[in-house]
Formats: C-alpha cells, sequence, structure tokens
C-alpha cells in the first residue's frame, strides 16, 4: 500500500485517485472516438463548409464590393478569416455542450448513470475528464479546420497576433466548460439534451456574433450576449488576427473580463450541478428517464 | 371452419392504418414538449444568424428592399433544407430508431402495411416542419421586412413535387440505413453538408465555382431549389439560374413522380434481404 492511496476518510478518493480516475474517463473516451475517423473527419469539414454559406451568398449579393461592404459593417476586409473564427469557436462551444450533455444523457439511457453514482468517485471527477476529453477533441479539430479553411479559401491563417489569440482561446475555455456544466444540470433535469443543446448551441452563436459583430444585435441583447464568455473569446481571437477592435479598446481590459469568468463561471457551474443532483437523488433518482 | 388469417388490405384498411400510425408519431412529437418548442427557437435562430451574416456584405445604405432579397434567399432555401433535413432523419433514419427500440420486426409481423408505416413518417414532417416553415418565414417579415412572396400557386406546386421527390429520397435512405446501420448517422450528416454546398440553399449557385455549378446541375433538387427560389422572388434577372423555367419545371415533376417510387422499390428490395438475412432486428 501507497501513501497514495490512502485516503482521509474511509471511502473518499484521493486527489491522486481522483485525477488517476479523471485521466482514465478522457483515455477512454479518446480510445472511442479513435475507432470513428469518419467522424472525426467531418468535425474539420463541417465548420469550413458552415462559414462557406455566408461567404457564397455575401460574395453572391455584394459582388465586388463584397469585401468593402463587410469592412465598413465588420472592421475588416478579411471576411475569409473572420467567418471561420466565427464557425470553429462555435465548433468549441458545440463540441462542449454536446459532449458534456450527451455524456450525461448516454449514462442516463444505457442504465449506468446510477451506477456510476454508486462508486466512490465523483461525477465532478468524470466530468472533468470528459471536459479534457472534450477539449483535446474540440482544440485540434477546430485549429485544423481553421487552418485548411484559410488555406482553401487562400488567405493567410498565420497573419496577426497568433500567441494572443490562442491565450484568449485558453482562457476561454474554463469558463465554457462552467457554462457546459449548466446545461449537464439541464438535462439531468429535463432529460431531453438533444433539444436542449440543440437549441442553446444556436442561442449562443447568436449571442456570440458567429458571423457578425455583436454591435449589430439590440441594445438589451447585446448586454446579454456580453454575459456570454463564448462572445469575449470570439471578439478576442478576430481582434488578435484581424484587428477588429477589443470592446474595452485594450487586450487586457478584454482579457480580464474573460479572466474573471473563468473564476466565476466554473464554480457556479459546479454549484448548480451538484445542486441539481441532489435534487434528482433525492426525489425521482437518476436511474429515470 | 373457421376463417383464414386476414390481412389488412384493401383501401380502406390502408388508411386506417395510415391514420393510426401517423398519430402515434405525432403523439410520440407532442410528448417531448421541450424538443417541440426548442426546434422552433432553432429554426429561428439558423435563418436570423444567416440572414444577418450575408447582411454585412451589403453597403450600410442598403434599402429595406435589398436586404429583404437576401432574407428571401435565405428563407427560401431553408424551407427545403429543412425538408431534407427531416427527410433523412425522421424517415431515413427513424427505421434505425425502431431498431434500437426493438419494435421494428414486431411492426413487420403485424398484417399491417408496410408501405402505410413508411409513408405515417411524413406526417410529422409535413406538419410540425410546413409549420415551423410558416412561422419563421412570418417571423423574418416582421424582423427585416416583407419577404418578396410572388408567384404563390406555381411556388406551392414546385415545393410539393420536390417534397415528393426528397421523401422518396428519404424512402431510399433508409433501405441504405437498414444495410449500413449506424453508419447512416454519419451519412446523413455529410449528406446534409452536400445539400448545404451543391444544391445551394442558402446562397445564389453563381457564387459556386464552375466546376461545382455543373455537379449541381447533376442533382435534381437543385432545380427544385432554383424554381422554388426564384418564383417566390418573383423571377428577377438571372433567375432561375440553372436552366430555363419550363426546364427545371419539367425536372422537379419528374424527380417528384418517380423518385417515390424508386425510393419504396429499393427499400422493399432491401427489407426482403434483410429479412431473408435476418438482420431487421440486429443493431
Amino acid at each position: 500500500m501507497t501513501i497514495t492511496t490512502q485516503s482521509s476518510q474511509p471511502g473518499q478518493p484521493t486527489l491522486a485517485q481522483s485525477l488517476s480516475a479523471a485521466l482514465a474517463e478522457t483515455q477512454l473516451r479518446l480510445i472511442n472516438i479513435s475507432r470513428y475517423p469518419g467522424q472525426l473527419a467531418l468535425e474539420i469539414v463541417i465548420p469550413i463548409i458552415f462559414a462557406a454559406m455566408p461567404m457564397l451568398l455575401g460574395r453572391a449579393t455584394g459582388g465586388e464590393d463584397a469585401a468593402a461592404n463587410f469592412a465598413a459593417n465588420t472592421g475588416t476586409a478579411n471576411y475569409v478569416a473572420y467567418l471561420l473564427i466565427g464557425s470553429n469557436v462555435f465548433s468549441l462551444v458545440s463540441n462542449a455542450f454536446w459532449h458534456i450533455a450527451y455524456w450525461l444523457r448516454f449514462e442516463q439511457e444505457t442504465g449506468t448513470l446510477e451506477a456510476v453514482y454508486l462508486t466512490p468517485t465523483s461525477t465532478l471527477t468524470l466530468a472533468s475528464g470528459v471536459a479534457l476529453y472534450s477539449i483535446i477533441r474540440g482544440l485540434s479539430s477546430s485549429l485544423l479546420a481553421y487552418v485548411i479553411g484559410c488555406l482553401i479559401f487562400q488567405v493567410n491563417p498565420f497573419q496577426g497576433n497568433v500567441l494572443l489569440a490562442l491565450g484568449f482561446i485558453a482562457v476561454g475555455l474554463l469558463p465554457l466548460y462552467g457554462m457546459a456544466l449548466l446545461f449537464g444540470a439541464v438535462v439531468l433535469k429535463v432529460k431531453e439534451s438533444n433539444a436542449v443543446v440543440n437549441l442553446m448551441q444556436w442561442v449562443v452563436s447568436f449571442l456570440m456574433g458567429i458571423f457578425f459583430p455583436v454591435t449589430v444585435l439590440p441594445p438589451f441583447v447585446r448586454v446579454i450576449a456580453w454575459l456570454f464568455p463564448p462572445t469575449w473569446m470570439t471578439n478576442g481571437v478576430r481582434s488578435a488576427l484581424l484587428g477588429v477592435g477589443y470592446f474595452f479598446g485594450e487586450w487586457y481590459a478584454d482579457m480580464a473580463v474573460l479572466w474573471a469568468f473563468m473564476l466565476v463561471a466554473p464554480l457556479f457551474g459546479f454549484w448548480v450541478f451538484q445542486r441539481t443532483e441532489r435534487s434528482i437523488q433525492r426525489n425521482e433518482g437518476v436511474g429515470q428517464f | 371452419m373457421p376463417d383464414s388469417p386476414r390481412l389488412l388490405r384493401g383501401p380502406a384498411a390502408f388508411l386506417s392504418t395510415l391514420l393510426a400510425m401517423a398519430q402515434k408519431e405525432l403523439m410520440i412529437m407532442l410528448r417531448y414538449p421541450v424538443e417541440f418548442v426548442a426546434s422552433f427557437g432553432q429554426i429561428f435562430l439558423i435563418v436570423t444568424v444567416l440572414t444577418l451574416a450575408g447582411l454585412m456584405f451589403a453597403p450600410r445604405d442598403a434599402g429595406a428592399e435589398g436586404n429583404s432579397t437576401t432574407a428571401g434567399i435565405v428563407v427560401y432555401g431553408f424551407i427545403l433544407f429543412m425538408f431534407l433535413s427531416d427527410t433523412l432523419w425522421t424517415i431515413g433514419y427513424n427505421v434505425r430508431r425502431d431498431q434500437k427500440q426493438g419494435t421494428l420486426e414486431q411492426l413487420y409481423l403485424s398484417p399491417a402495411s408496410k408501405f402505410a408505416n413508411l409513408l405515417s413518417r411524413i406526417a410529422v414532417s409535413l406538419v410540425w416542419t410546413g409549420l415551423l416553415c410558416v412561422t419563421s418565414a412570418w417571423l423574418m417579415s416582421t424582423l427585416i421586412g416583407r419577404l418578396p412572396a410572388e408567384n404563390l400557386l406555381p411556388g406551392a406546386l414546385v415545393l410539393l413535387f420536390a417534397l415528393s421527390g426528397l421523401f422518396g429520397a428519404g424512402f431510399a435512405f433508409a433501405a441504405l440505413t437498414l444495410r449500413i446501420k449506424e453508419t447512416a448517422q454519419t451519412l446523413a450528416n455529410l449528406l446534409q453538408f452536400v445539400f448545404m454546398v451543391l444544391c445551394a440553399p442558402f446562397f445564389p449557385f453563381s457564387a459556386l465555382p464552375e466546376a461545382l455549378q455543373w455537379v449541381a446541375r447533376l442533382i435534381p433538387l437543385s432545380y427544385g431549389v432554383d424554381a422554388f427560389r426564384s418564383l417566390l422572388l418573383g423571377l428577377p434577372a438571372g433567375y432561375p439560374e440553372l436552366a430555363p423555367l419550363e426546364v427545371e419545371i419539367a425536372i422537379v415533376v419528374a424527380f417528384g413522380t418517380l423518385m417515390p417510387i424508386i425510393g419504396y422499390w429499393l427499400y422493399r428490395l432491401e427489407e426482403d434481404s434483410a429479412r431473408r438475412r435476418g438482420t431487421l432486428s440486429e443493431y
């Protein structure tokens, strides 16, 4: 017996054991998805096609002035990179919601969620493992989709401050998964994960300004948009790479807002998730779906 | 001497089976109110997002007319995209749902018409997706300005034939689902994206590179999108884009008439093969 396997409370896992469980969950999911290369390829293709829709529509309706009109409306004439950033951040957001929500729903439907609750490993440990898997999968496919998309449409993917853009993504991921946990709680409660996630990913895409600046939204909607971390993440990446302008004028001010989200959103997500869990355990039980 | 077991034959029995099955499908749909409301919100948001994206390419002083044409291109293309998506999932992939739930084999043991079973899935698509399309078009008109809505009757006829063809394609996809099983999910996703590019539901065909425009011309549904959109936009200069209107209508009518027959024939072939192999309930 080693010290790391001993716990302060009988039946409670140590930090090392929790970490090991989370990593095992990540590994399990990565092995599983590696068996579906077609699905992985599709994840790279989808954001490119999705960004191509407004690109083709805009080129056809805007004609020769398309780039100039786009610059007047958004602050950059590089609409290819602008739209690809939007579709890839959207892809990251969708992945976060789907992976967390679908994990819970899958366990519910296959009847293993109750068994998971009987193990000494907490669901939050497992959720962290799923989140790590989701980050690895989402980030790699989004980065690849952005680079390939830029190359297909013949623009330079590495213009602007790439490191700062990556910084905005890294800082934005934690609050994003905090939000995903909130939706995990909703799925536990209302069960219909597909409907909830489908709707929420579009609500967030609309609010974060997937293909347009949030300044075109009505003032009330704009305020709600600023409460969503993906809005700051998208604008931060666009400003770092394309110079469209930070919300507060300077990158560090916008980054500070994301840091604030990073501290608050995961804690809030954990709190809501645990409360929902306890409420369900006390009432109908987690086995019902 | 007791009567021999009776099969449910004849038009009355077929209609009764179809109604009962359509009622069952609609009842299942109503039992998921969150999904019901969420799908409406989702449609509205997708159309809004794409329309706003299109407007980013318009001059700032573009009038309401320019905006409503852009919205018209997106909304009318989106109507056909919605039905295609619904066809692939509700008609095609739903066979898989029955397999997973273990009810497909039981359905085949009953004396009810198999065609009615397949056809009943169209009911949900027509009722719910139709309602969604009308409401989202109305909402977009309220938000952006009146959508161009010319030639309503010919437009509706083109839509009718295009939908008939789509449902036929749905039957064919159901046949394919019986064969390829879970891979059908990835294929349905892929087909949706192929349609999004080649049938140009969200942008004019002229935006496609020349080579892809020729590929688009090989897909009958492209003519459905083009004719439907052009008619409702009031046949502006340059529309329809793929062929003269009469040619497009002839292709759409042929597609709407032949595809259901071909699709159902393929489904029966695959169904017989699955029964012989004993794989109908396998998943």
